[in-house]
């Protein structure tokens, strides 16, 4: 046992030692961490997405009470951390402005709308959202500004069509009276929200996404991306001891191939969880992130590590140089990183592939986290750390039958 | 001109010595364009909504109409289950959000919805329930307000009244609706007729530039490589100047890029049915421009690193930030402002930019000027900065 620990501890301090490889274990998932909080919105105020300050350009060509009314909608305090308008009144320099890329896009209120929509025209009199296609989320969201808006107005104007016709129907009002009516119901009428249908959270669900931070699911993501070139740079490491021959001068030595072998597994195993500790630590420390159940934290680390550690030994058992696990190791963290979620959970994946990235330590490493961060404890990720050890166990099984077959050192 | 060929032809050797050489150049960028472009979920023809799972307990008049409203949604595909099945589909994390349709709903006017806490997805499938309710809502909320100035004016007899004068509205109300002109009009800038707006140029345009500008700065370990062997010395003892090798290098690594590239973009013209052949010489100078650019900081970052393994970290590091941070993996739009003005000082964002032009927005060649021009800039820079730093130890 002590022998396996010394070759483990010999290889993290190693691994630690090369600066090279810190740049892929340490330097490059903290960078790509932080550019991932920023495309979340994760450090500009807490918004659920990074849009901000969209730039939109307003032409009210319309000047009356509805184009007024949408115009200010867009300068409100409501929106001005979204929304960054500026108004002009030539409709073509507005659209040139789209086309220069200078806006997300162009809110063009004709002239006549409030007339139109106000006394029920069929005429075609419509605002036009004139997008900027290279940016598709923010032009979004202006068009749904803008349908929010017409939503309420069309709905103000049924609900006064219908009041008053209902009303002469049942003989509640006299036909003559109903302009005056109308008129006075139109004043009356503020916001039409009765009748409006609401959305409720299921309450232990919304409790729990109380606190959820984005970044519980992007740091580990990206921790267990370049965790699996960890294990791959540690799998390198035992071809390139045997290429070298002190693999074959440490077995001269009354040190067994299990011994070894142990201690290479055991070193690969320390490293990576001592990067992904090391990178949940910083992500900690300098952006807050909350993570939960610490103890569940610790529990998916280590099991995280022993999974890809898996991978790592596996690797080396049926690759011919260092090279070759460098560069299929790079590739799998690749691949793993896609399917597993790492590179964020909106890829469009069909249902088989969903099935396949669970063969992934990524995937049920990064539900786990995302579990613990929104508030579930070490009891509920159970089955996550039982995948990742079985993971773990299965790989390396079949690593120390090729290697028996091959033998270690040939 | 012999000798840059000979040299540009070894490095090439060199770097496709292993086979698996080949899916760093073309089998990854591939895959990831495919799968990131929305290639595996059947391209453009496929219905990519979102799964919502749907319970409706009230099956009601106005449940019913919130389904069929659910129906029309662009975002969510709405499927309806028995609670049950719902929950265990739910738990099982196959759907990003559940919405539950009360047998209540009618009087409450209330819906449940449960969305998975680190699922994206999950708010944009709580933002199309929130637009079908609404849609639903104006006809309720009209009837409800006709019903209180009815009530208003004459109190109704009892509550069956009520509820009779209620559904009138609403029918009155639906009817309406469905007769009212379309007030809204969306526009796209530039494109109608020549450009189709496809979110899988975004993901082409971004994997092309990640897969092409990484092993293009990987040539700072080509550099380190030959220093460290002592051949890049051995190679000066024979009548060969400097810029012969410095050309023979970077125009092989360019050649290879430029290939790559051009299987990329022929991968996204005929497999995701891209519009990149809309202007073929402005695509070729924003090629050509991002691949001079990448290469000369490779060569300029070669002064710098000490041994191959240094240079290989750091071209992919540099490599994945400088894509996500120049807008190639998610829309540069999303980052802050502050963020977006510092990254014009990294060539992917300008590469990205100039391409989004040409498959986006339909600019040619005098579109796409100012971005080739930058990525130029860049190209001299580093280059100037590589040839000045050059050494052989």
């Amino acid at each position: 046992m002590p022998k396996i620990l010394t070759l483990g501890l010999k290889d993290l301090t190693l691994a630690f030692r090369d600066r090279a490889a810190l740049i892929l274990m340490l330097l490059a998932p903290f960078i790509l961490t932080l550019g991932l909080g920023f495309v979340t919105g994760r450090f500009s105020g807490g918004s659920q997405s990074g849009l901000s300050e969209i730039p939109v350009v307003i032409v009210n060509a319309d000047a009356d009470q509805l184009g007024d009314a949408l115009a200010d909608i867009f300068a409100s305090e409501d929106l001005a951390e979204l929304i960054a308008p500026t108004t002009v009144s030539d409709i073509a320099a507005a659209r040139q402005q789209v086309l220069a890329d200078e806006v997300a896009a162009a809110v063009i209120i004709p002239s006549g709308f409030t007339d139109a929509v106000l006394t029920g025209s069929s005429e075609i009199v419509r605002v036009e959202v004139h997008a900027n296609p290279a940016r598709p989320l923010s032009a979004g969201v202006v068009q749904a500004i803008v349908e929010e808006f017409l939503s309420r107005v069309q709905s103000g104007a049924v609900a006064g069509r219908v009041t008053i016709e209902q009303l002469v129907r049942t003989g509640r009002l006299a036909p003559q009276d109903a302009p005056a009516a109308a008129e006075e119901f139109a004043q009356r009428q503020s916001a039409p929200t009765t009748g409006a249908i609401t959305l409720r959270r299921d309450e232990a669900i919304a409790e729990a996404q109380v606190e959820f931070d984005v970044l519980a699911y992007l740091a580990p993501a990206m921790a267990l991306m370049f965790l699996m070139y960890t294990v791959g740079r540690g799998g390198a490491t035992l071809l390139a001891e045997r290429n070298a021959g002190t693999l074959a001068r440490l077995l001269a030595s009354p040190t067994s191939a299990a011994q070894v072998l142990g201690g290479k597994v055991f070193g690969i195993f320390l490293t990576g969880a001592t990067q992904v500790g090391i990178l949940i630590l910083a992500t900690t420390l300098m952006f807050g992130v909350r993570w939960g159940d610490w103890v569940g934290v610790v529990a998916l680390v280590l099991a995280a590590a022993a999974a890809a550690t898996g991978w790592g030994m596996l690797l080396a058992a049926f690759a011919k140089s260092p090279a070759q696990v460098g560069s299929v190791g790079a590739a799998l963290m690749l691949i793993f990183a896609i399917l597993g979620g790492s590179f964020g959970p909106n890829v469009p994946l069909p249902d088989w592939v969903s099935v396949i990235a669970r063969l992934t330590p990524n995937k049920w490493g990064i539900d786990g986290f995302a579990a613990l961060g929104s508030g579930n404890t070490l009891i509920d990720i159970v089955p996550n750390l039982f995948a990742l050890l079985a993971m773990g166990a299965a790989l390396f099984a079949v690593a120390v039958f090729v290697f028996r077959r091959q033998g270690l050192v040939k | 001109m012999a000798k840059i060929f000979a040299i540009a032809w070894k490095d090439a050797l060199v770097r496709f010595a292993s086979r698996s050489e080949l899916l760093f150049f073309i089998i990854l960028p591939l895959v990831f364009t495919f799968i990131l472009g929305g290639g595996l979920t059947g391209g453009q023809d496929v219905d990519r909504r979102l799964r919502l799972l749907v319970t409706d307990e009230a099956a009601s008049p106005l449940s019913a109409d919130l389904l069929a409203a659910l129906a029309k949604s662009e975002t969510v595909q709405a499927e309806v289950l028995a609670r049950a099945e719902a929950q265990r589909e739910f738990d099982d994390r196959d759907a990003s959000a559940w919405l539950t349709i009360p047998g209540d709903f009618s009087e409450t006017l209330t819906l449940n919805v449960k969305t998975q806490p680190n699922d994206l997805n999950a708010q944009a499938a709580e933002r199309a329930i929130l637009a079908a309710a609404g849609e639903v809502g104006l006809a309720n909320s009209a009837a409800q307000q006709s019903a209180a100035e009815a009530g208003r004016l004459r109190p109704f007899a009892d509550e069956a009244e009520r509820g009779r004068y209620l559904d009138e509205a609403r029918t009155q109300a639906q009817a309406l609706l469905a007769d009212a002109p379309d007030r809204l009009e969306v526009t796209r800038a530039a494109t109608p007729d020549r450009v189709p707006y496809d979110p899988g140029a975004n993901s082409s345009a971004g994997q092309l530039i990640t897969w092409v500008f990484i092993p293009l700065i990987g040539i700072s370990a080509l550099f380190a490589y030959e220093r460290q062997q002592g051949t890049l010395r051995r190679l000066f003892t024979t009548p060969t100047e400097r810029a012969t090798y410095l050309l023979g290098t970077l125009g092989g690594q360019v050649a290879v890029a430029l290939a790559q590239m051009t299987l990329l973009v022929l991968f996204g013209v005929f497999v995701m049915r891209l519009n990149w052949g809309q202007a073929p010489a402005a695509l070729a100078l924003m090629l050509i421009a991002s691949a001079l650019a990448a290469a000369a900081l490779g060569t300029a970052l070669g002064t710098v690193v000490k041994s191959e393994g240094q240079a290989n970290g750091l071209s992919i590091m540099l490599g994945m930030v400088m894509a996500l941070f120049g807008g190639c993996w998610y829309p540069i739009e999303l980052f802050p402002e502050a963020v977006r003005t510092a990254v014009s000082v990294i060539p992917t964002k300008w590469a990205m930019q100039g391409l989004l032009d040409i498959v986006l927005r339909g600019q040619e060649v005098g579109g796409v000027l100012l971005e080739a021009g930058v990525l130029a800039g860049f190209a001299v820079v580093f280059f100037a900065i590589g040839v000045w730093r050059f050494h052989y130890e």
